[in-house]
């Protein structure tokens, strides 16, 4: 089974984002779970869900953020 | 003086008008933001409040109770200017259309002329956005998302209230009353500036997630493959048929680093519950007790005051739920005067903005 790919994403989207600030990241993450996909509930051993991939994708499009 | 507070209960508007304008005592401001009541004619007050202030900025929206440095008010207009020091620059765009579109790409074009920026490297820490939306539009979460999208300036503010009447709410800006509208101003603040996000809540421990939803219409059908009603009343061990009862006391919040976002429910229909914010499907709720809104307040307008000094100015957009729990209690003056020695407006809001639209909260910007 392949895991930890949707927590990949997450990183890289609050990482490409915030630039290495830390308050941007914090209202990014704050903005993934507004949208529906909570950060904290994806490890490096989270299933890669199909469907919550495509999520993550179209929330890093609207964030403006290239996976 | 770089920041004025006024406020009148006169029903006239040229009258109060003349009022606020006697206790705003500021030579040129660079800003006026006004609350007020639906009482007043909305086309006759925007258009006299714009003449009012001649080059200057001035913006505004109707309330649910305003509130104003030491008070909370009924009926009236409350008003604050601000010089130069306070806010060195500020521009304004109108979002119409709101419920079927909302696009804002002109609206950030615009900005992005005005500042020479663009809005996603617009540096947070020198630029904060005040928003103010029709609050019967339902489209504040579309909105707030997209404006998120765009840039990582915080927007902050409320949705217009209309007094419970829920008919229409009207938002102020370039001497016009608009409904299904947003009202966005960008300000570049002369001074320090933070933000208060307060809730007076804790959690249960018990969780429900959203399994059936309608976003739209914000209802939420089902709770962990239950009929909504049934699970939230389970969840607050409280008899079904008696579940809107408990809902002020007992609202669902999304916890974020252990900070609930509000989702208030509205009202029990045919076994859904209808919320003031939608819910999206799979999103983990936390049921939510309500603790003392003037104590937790209090400590946060404390917090920020010793973290930036003085407040020169505090805008305060509180959630009309919690006005009424103070009402049922008996305290808004307690509240009040939390903010007594605070240059303060505010307003009883149909919803707060901060990152999202939420519910049960204060959000408040606060100049120093």
């Amino acid at each position: 089974m392949v895991a930890g790919k949707i927590k990949q994403m997450i990183d890289l989207i609050v990482d490409k984002r915030s630039n290495g600030n830390p308050a941007i990241a914090k209202v990014t993450k704050t903005k993934l779970v507004l949208k529906g996909v909570n950060p904290d509930n994806y490890t490096s051993t989270s299933e890669d869900d199909a469907q919550i991939m495509l999520k993550v994708r179209q929330i890093a499009a609207e964030l403006g953020v290239a996976l | 003086m770089t920041v004025a507070t006024a406020y009148s209960s006169l029903k006239q508007v040229n009258e109060a008008i003349f009022e606020l304008q006697g206790q705003l005592s500021i030579t040129q401001p660079k800003m006026v933001l006004y609350f007020a009541s639906s009482a007043y004619d909305p086309q006759e007050l925007s258009v006299a409040m714009d003449n009012a202030f001649p080059g200057t900025v001035v913006f505004g929206c109707t309330t649910a109770g305003e509130i104003v440095s030491g008070k909370m008010l009924k009926e009236s207009i409350v008003a604050m200017a601000f010089s130069k020091d306070i806010i060195e620059d500020v521009v304004i765009e109108i979002l119409p259309n709101i419920k079927e579109n909302g696009d804002m790409g002109s609206a950030f074009a615009n900005f992005e002329s005005y500042y020479h920026t663009t809005m996603q490297d617009a540096d947070p820490g020198k630029y904060v956005g005040v928003v103010l939306f029709d609050g019967l539009s339902c489209a504040e979460e579309r909105l707030m998302d997209k404006i998120g999208n765009y840039t990582d300036v915080t927007f902050i503010g409320g949705s217009a209230g209309d007094d419970l009447k829920f008919a229409t709410t009207h938002v102020y800006a370039n001497g016009k009353a608009y409904t299904d509208a947003a009202v966005l101003a960008l300000i570049k603040p002369g001074c320090r500036f933070d933000v208060i996000k307060t809730q007076s809540f804790c959690s249960l421990g018990k969780k429900l997630i959203a399994t059936k939803v309608n976003e739209a219409s914000r209802t939420v059908y089902e709770f962990d493959g239950k009929p909504a009603d049934i699970a939230y009343a389970e969840a607050i061990r409280k008899p079904v048929d008696k579940l809107s009862s408990y809902f002020m006391k007992y609202p669902l919040g999304l916890m974020i680093d252990g900070e609930p976002f509000v989702r208030s429910p509205q009202q029990v229909k045919d076994g859904s519950v209808v919320f003031y914010c939608n819910v999206k499907e799979g999103m983990e709720l936390q049921v939510l007790q309500s603790l003392n809104i003037v104590q937790e307040t209090m400590y946060a307008v404390d917090n920020i005051e010793l973290e930036m000094g003085a407040i020169k100015a505090l805008l305060n957009f509180n959630c009309i739920l919690r006005t009424l729990q103070l009402e049922s209690q008996g305290i808004t003056d307690v509240y009040g005067r939390i903010f007594e020695k605070v240059p303060t407006i505010g307003f009883s809001t149909y919803g707060e903005a901060y990152i999202g639209h939420i519910n049960q909260t204060a959000t408040m910007l606060v100049f120093g």
